[in-house]
């Protein structure tokens, strides 16, 4: 007897794994103390996952995934996130993965962290923008401050006074990094 | 697009008019694709999507360029936010905008005008309440002197009446004269019975005949009997 083969048809999907009901359901205490993970988060090479602090079932709705409200201690890219997390509205996804407990210290002893971004502090402006400023205020070259919102998920930050920025944000096509200098050859 | 879809499907209609085969080529062409409310045809129903793969070095670029782009327009957002906003701040295009010495001044003027209306205002009352007072005294005057004649009135006619008791009471027939009044009555009967003739004249007493003359003896003696009785 042959082996049985399974062939996928339709639609390919970068999910790999179960939903988070699927996952919590059937867990004692509903996996409170787990650790978890999201498959799609896996390519970073700093440690992504979580772990289960609170289990709330929801109701199920005919046609759809049944969802869960689960909170969470969210590790994000070596980043331990001060205060849990609530995981509702992406619950149905197919793509979270129970770690078996003999297992969790791959990731936990993986320390890697996110290389340091420093983003400029002012940046010029538009071409257009920029002449417009240049008669209006006679200034010979007018900068403007970045935006940038730090949240706890935003591992870069803005240069403080005399810092170098590992970042150019310049209106200039700026050098491209070695992986993909290869697409402007000729080019620049 | 559109039109050149037209043309190009009547050309080789137009030559099958021509050739004389049927007109299949004339059928309209409305739209250029399946409305989206339509389900997916037949033909496509079991047609996977091909999921096109970005090479590493494309995904890294992109993802720079796009890292790149958004902060910018975010930058570019908040220095037109901020412009906006400075530039409401500051403009005099659409009010007036006063010195502090101004505004105090202004306000002076504001309380000054006011005092000005009040006291025309409370002069005007003056008057009027002034007037009011003393139309109301007035009136309580009048009053008080009508109540004073009422009063007067009405003790001259208590008085009025207690006299006439009194003029009266001198003829009550009291315990003492009793006796008297009976004897009195008894000795002047009153009759009360009159008799009328045609002519309306009236004839007092029970026994009084036409013309004036006394009744007969008897008749008086009758009269007298049905009296005591």
């Amino acid at each position: 007897m042959s082996q049985k083969v399974i062939q996928y048809i339709g639609r390919t999907t970068d999910f790999r794994g179960n939903t988070l009901w699927e996952l919590v359901a059937n867990l004692p205490n509903w996996g409170v103390g787990r650790m978890l993970i999201r498959n799609m988060f896996q390519r970073y090479p700093e440690p992504c996952f979580m772990r289960i602090l609170k289990v709330q079932a929801v109701d199920e709705k005919p046609g759809e995934e049944r969802k869960v409200r689960v909170t969470v201690e969210k590790t994000w890219r070596g980043v331990t996130q001060p205060k849990p997390v609530e995981i509702y509205s992406t619950s149905y996804k197919a793509d979270y993965e129970l770690v078996p407990v003999e297992e969790e210290q791959k990731f936990l002893k993986n320390t890697k962290k996110v290389g340091e971004v420093i983003l400029p502090n002012k940046i010029e402006f538009p071409p257009l923008l920029r002449e417009y400023i240049r008669e209006e205020t006679g200034e010979s070259n007018p900068l403007m401050n970045v935006h940038f919102k730090k949240t706890y998920n935003k591992q870069a930050r803005i240069a403080a006074e005399g810092e170098q920025p590992t970042v150019q944000l310049g209106m200039s096509l700026s050098k491209p990094p070695e992986v993909s200098a290869k697409l402007y050859e000729g080019l620049l | 697009m559109l039109r050149a879809s037209c043309q190009l499907l009547s050309q080789p209609g137009v030559s099958a008019v021509k050739t004389g085969s049927t007109n299949f080529a004339l059928e309209f062409v409305r739209w250029r694709r399946k409305p989206r409310w339509l389900p997916v045809a037949k033909s496509k129903k079991f047609r996977v999507p091909e999921r096109k793969k970005q090479t590493e070095e494309e995904r890294v670029e992109l993802l720079r360029l796009h890292n790149i782009y958004k902060t910018q327009l975010r930058s570019v957002r908040q220095y037109l936010r901020e412009e906006t906003v400075r530039q409401q701040e500051t403009s005099t295009i659409d009010h007036i905008v006063f010195t502090p010495e101004q505004e105090e001044a202004a306000f002076q003027r504001c309380l000054e005008e006011n005092a000005a209306w009040n006291a025309t205002i409370a002069a005007e009352r003056e008057v009027r309440l002034k007037r009011e007072r003393e139309e109301k005294k007035a009136y309580v005057q009048e009053r008080l002197e009508a109540a004073l004649i009422r009063e007067e009135e009405r003790k001259e006619q208590a008085n009025e009446k207690v006299r006439r008791e009194k003029e009266l009471a001198k003829t009550f027939i009291s315990r003492e004269n009793l006796d008297v009044a009976i004897e009195t009555a008894l000795a002047n009967p009153v009759d009360y019975n009159f008799s009328i003739d045609l002519g309306g004249n009236i004839y007092r007493g029970r026994g009084t005949l036409p013309g004036g003359s006394e009744p007969p003896a008897e008749a008086q003696q009758q009269q007298k009997q049905a009296a005591s009785n």
